[in-house]
């Protein structure tokens, strides 16, 4: 129930009102709220999920998609290690904006994040960006890419567990640890007396 | 360790054994309480059957009194309750979280700092926890747990604490946007309080986070600002709707405020910068510039917290930032950035102190600089370079006199001299001399000769010599300023017969030293600026102003001739010159008259003088009277002036031998400032050779050859010893005569002659003149004649390549 093994920090970016909140409220309190507002500054959420056994704590970071917010949310970039970029599949400016983001995410972000491109709206009867467009750019962009809906939760979960799985096989690939291989679904309560400043100093390499 | 033995429930027992035994059993879910540790028996002991119930203060006295005795199990109390804690916030049993925290937090007072370092990590952990919750409830006393904890003085090192988890989340919260009123102000109060703490935690810390790291402060400063704004929005709203309300509100913004200061306050001049930088941003990003309100308050707000000797650095760089607005924004922006600049820099202005006051001078005057060369001609961008220059004024103002010298020489050198014609130029030059004269009325004048080193003088007038009657007209205005030590300039701002309340003072050694030095140059760049034929109402009145102030300043039996002659000059000068309109020639005699009166003012002998001379004008001549018009029914005044009406050389020179004085020199008459002729009228205007002679005549009184040097292109004569005697020994009125027929006659052929007859009549002429000046230059290295001819060219290259004679300036116009 308590302790994890891995902390990750997840950021969303993306123009104003293509869904992030809710994706995020989605994801971790498996609602859709209609008529959410603006998102002022940067919204936080925490879940963790159980991949492979292991405890995985996701930092969520909801950022405003408002213009005037960009430079605080700008900071919370820096930190992150993984950052999901999302736009509307409905919306044809939001997709246009994307070479803007990923110049905003180039400056401001760790090199060696982890990008994923979400197209989300997949409901809405009047999609503009086919998928293979998105695909495209996130080929060409070296993202991972998703579509999703919020509202009928399609793809949601599926997303995030993504997400978490690959930041684990990066975090285990720079830098293994011997002790728990073989044996992930080692009880929580042997752990305890491994004081959990090592899944901290795990997350801390990431950085 | 295992000597001590304490009394357990049921048995005796080392508890080291004990503790051996059951070492991992920290699962919740351990079935058997009392063979739990003594510790965890009696940390469960505190929290009651019932959440309602509240903490069980007597076992919370045991449990304080446990860990004050035996401070090694500090740190496991602090593991074992962070651990219940967040059991609870997962089972959101939310009465016992704040049971759990509420325990956590008596400890942590009660603890000596030395032992804390462990325990506040567990501390630490569990304010995290609360604050991952989604419960505003949670995340509420969380920072209220740790604004405690930020109060507790630690005197040893932490190390390995990490603060920026904190950091993000108040920032979170600052800008809560809950649908829940209450809340939302609730959380975002707590959003600053938090910052503010962590702020304080670890501001004093070194070894813990860097607090000035731009992640940290570009998440820190825009929430605060956030709330600053907001509150104010919310602050006018209310004020409408009723002030009850309003008492809570204020609170989120102010807490802001204060978190701000304290901020500003603990920053060194390495953080100044991370800290005005995200609040430029800021103000960017969420167009706060227009209006500046805000703005100014924000920067106010810094400037009066910061610590005095970096105030400067936010000055510097708020001004880098406007250099970047330059090409980006509209003026208006730049406008109001430059205004919150004008707002604030005197704040700053009392600590400044050696190359930074110049540094920030240079600043403002190149933005002045880049806003001239800007094409744009609207009047938002004047109103952009009014702004800096006010910005300017008010910066010097708070200086200290030395330094505005030295500050106005600086701006002076910037001046670009008068050979560049273009657009930009002109502006800028007005532009400069205006923040002159801003500079300029801020400073008290006590010496003249302090006032105006030579560096500063020269330049300035030459200056006064610009064609452009607008920059005259500025530089008349600086010397205004500058002179007028005793409030006169109002009373002397039009030529005036009626003198009242003049406010005078015997002049003193050093004043009398000023005249002797730069008197003449002063005085006969007044001529030459009276001799524009550009010269509008207001430019004649100026030059009024400035030598009735010079007068008022510096007149006394010392000076008493340079005055008088002077003013002779000016009536010299009007009934002479033939480039002055009849308007102007009027104007010339009023003035000479209103000086005159005044010289008068100060000297009763001349007094009587004085009347008749106005007695007959009123009589006689009586558009010869003050004040100055525009236009004038009698034309060619000149002709037709009664000489009574006229001030007399002569009667004035008896009345002052009378009385005693007597002129210095010996060829002390109108004419010591040379006449000029169309070609040395351009030369005089900045001629050093002038000047010299001038001065040596006013010094040793005696005319010597040097007097010669402005002479040789007068006429054509040939230039031997012989011609020179000769012009020095005939009578001035013969040659006065015969040179105003020349310059009759000139002015004639040059209006009626065909424009190529002109020229090759100058070209005969010119050659003729080139020829001899050669001939000279390989006899002797006389360097006063080298250099008239040669300025002489330069200035007029133009029209006639190849041809060195040019035509009078009244042609070029």
């Amino acid at each position: 129930m308590e302790d994890y093994r891995f902390l990750f920090k997840v950021v969303l970016v993306g123009n104003a009102g293509v869904g992030k909140t809710c994706l995020v409220r989605r994801f971790t309190q498996g609602l859709f709220p209609p008529g959410q507002g603006a998102t002022i500054g940067v919204d936080f959420m925490i879940k963790t999920v159980d991949i492979n056994g292991e405890k995985v704590k996701l930092q969520i970071w909801d950022t405003a998609g408002q213009e005037r917010f960009r430079s605080i949310t700008q900071s919370y970039y820096r930190s992150a290690h993984a950052l999901i970029l999302v736009y509307d599949v409905s919306s044809q400016p939001s997709f246009d904006c994307l070479p803007d983001w990923l110049r905003e995410i180039e400056e401001y972000a760790n090199a060696k994040v982890l990008r994923v491109l979400v197209g989300n709206k997949t409901d809405r009867e009047d999609r503009e960006i086919p998928t293979y467009v998105g695909e495209d750019f996130a080929q060409r962009n070296n993202m991972y890419f998703m579509e999703t809906s919020a509202k009928e939760a399609d793809n949601v979960e599926k997303l995030f567990m993504e997400i978490a799985h690959a930041l684990i096989e990066q975090a285990k690939a720079r830098e293994p640890v011997p002790e728990y291989k073989g044996n992930p679904g080692q009880s929580v309560t042997l752990n305890h007396r491994t004081p959990s400043t090592t899944s901290e100093s795990c997350c801390s390499r990431l950085l | 360790m295992a000597t001590i033995v304490k009394k357990c429930c049921c048995f005796e027992v080392p508890e080291d054994l004990v503790e051996s035994v059951i070492f991992k059993c920290t699962s919740p879910d351990c079935c058997c309480g009392c063979c739990a540790p003594r510790y965890k028996r009696l940390v469960d002991s505190v929290f009651p059957r019932n959440p309602q119930d509240g903490l069980v203060k007597s076992n919370m006295e045991k449990l304080t009194f446990y860990v004050l005795s035996s401070p090694e199990k500090l740190d496991r109390v602090g593991e074992y309750l962070y651990q219940k804690v967040s059991r609870d916030i997962y089972r959101k049993r939310n009465g016992f979280t704040v049971i759990g925290v509420e325990c956590m937090d008596q400890l942590l007072q009660a603890c000596h700092s030395q032992t804390l370092n462990l325990f506040v990590e567990s501390f630490l952990k569990m304010v995290q926890k609360l604050l991952e919750s989604p419960d505003p409830n949670l995340q509420i006393l969380a920072t209220k747990s740790f604004v405690k904890f930020a109060n507790i003085e630690e005197d040893t090192p932490s190390y390995h604490r990490r603060y920026d988890f904190f950091v993000s989340k108040f920032a979170s919260m600052c800008h809560n946007n809950s649908s829940n009123d209450e809340f939302r102000n609730e959380i975002r109060k707590a959003g600053i309080q938090g910052l503010k703490s962590v702020v304080r935690k670890t501001v004093s810390d070194e070894l813990v986070e860097n607090i000035w790291e731009t992640s940290h402060m570009e998440k820190i400063i825009p929430s605060l600002l956030f709330n600053m704004e907001h509150g104010r929005k919310t602050l006018v709203k209310d004020e409408n709707d009723g002030v009850t309300e309003a008492q809570d509100e204020i609170d989120a913004p102010k807490l802001a405020e204060n978190c701000m200061r304290d901020l500003v306050n603990k920053a060194t001049f390495g953080h100044v910068r991370s800290i005005v930088k995200p609040v430029l941003h800021h103000f960017d990003a969420f167009e706060l510039w227009v209006p500046n309100d805000f703005a100014v308050h924000t920067f106010r707000v810094i400037m009066f917290s910061i610590q005095s000797q970096y105030s400067y650095a936010v000055i510097e760089t708020l001004m880098n930032h406007l250099e970047q607005h330059t090409h980006s924004s509209n003026a208006k922006i730049r406008t109001s950035m430059a205004d919150v600049l004008a707002k604030i820099i005197d704040i700053a202005a009392g600590e400044s102190v050696g190359p930074s006051v110049l540094e920030i001078v240079n600043a403002i005057v190149q933005h002045i600089q880049v806003s001239t060369k800007l094409d744009r001609v609207d009047g938002d961008e004047k109103s952009y370079r009014e702004t800096l220059i006010s910005a300017l004024g008010e910066y010097v103002t708070h200086l200290p006199d030395y330094q505005k010298i030295e500050i106005m020489k600086f701006i002076m050198q910037k001046v670009p001299s008068r050979s560049d014609n273009c657009q930009s130029h002109r502006l800028l030059q007005n532009m400069l001399l205006k923040s002159l004269l801003m500079v300029g009325s801020k400073y008290r004048t006590t010496y003249l000769s302090t006032t105006f080193p030579i560096a500063f003088l020269q330049p300035l007038l030459t200056l006064s010599q610009d064609d452009d009657p607008e920059v005259r007209l500025l530089v008349q205005n600086i010397l205004h300023t500058l002179i007028d030590r005793r409030q006169n300039r109002e009373k002397l701002f039009t030529p005036t017969l009626k003198l009242e309340n003049i406010n005078r003072e015997p002049s003193t050694r050093t004043d009398i030293l000023f005249v002797k030095k730069n008197g003449a140059e002063i005085f006969s760049n007044m001529i030459a600026s009276l001799e524009k034929n550009n010269n509008e109402l207001r430019n004649m009145n100026a030059i009024y102003t400035t030598v009735a102030l010079f007068t008022v300043e510096l007149f006394c039996e010392d000076t008493l001739f340079d005055f008088v002659r002077l003013v002779l000059s000016f009536q010299d000068l009007a009934i002479t010159s033939t480039v002055l309109s009849p308007a102007q020639k009027i104007h010339l005699h009023v003035i000479a008259l209103c000086l005159f009166v005044l010289i008068a003012y100060c000297l009763p002998v001349l007094k009587e003088y004085s009347d008749k001379v106005i007695k007959a004008r009123r009589d006689q001549a009586i558009h010869l009277m003050p004040p100055l018009k525009t236009r004038y029914e009698v034309y060619e005044p000149s002709q037709n002036i009664p000489d009574a009406a006229l001030l007399s050389q002569d009667a004035i020179y008896t009345l002052l031998k009378q009385e005693g004085f007597e002129p210095t020199t010996v060829k002390s008459a109108a004419y010591t400032f040379p006449r000029h002729s169309w070609v040395d009228a351009h030369m005089q205007s900045s001629s050093t050779t002038d000047l010299n002679s001038i001065s040596l005549e006013v010094d040793s009184g005696s005319s010597t050859p040097d007097g010669t040097k402005q002479k040789p292109n007068q006429t054509d004569m040939e230039l031997t010893v012989e011609s020179l005697k000769k012009i020095l020994n005939e009578p001035s009125e013969n040659r006065k005569a015969v040179e105003s027929e020349k310059r009759k006659n000139l002015n004639e052929s040059f209006k009626t002659a065909a424009f190529e007859d002109l020229v090759s009549k100058a070209a005969a002429k010119g050659g003729n003149l080139q020829n001899k000046l050669s001939e000279i230059f390989s006899k002797v290295a006389v360097s006063g004649t080298v250099e008239s001819p040669s300025r002489t060219n330069n200035n007029h290259t133009s029209n006639h390549v190849g041809n060195k004679v040019r035509f009078p300036n009244i042609y070029e116009l």
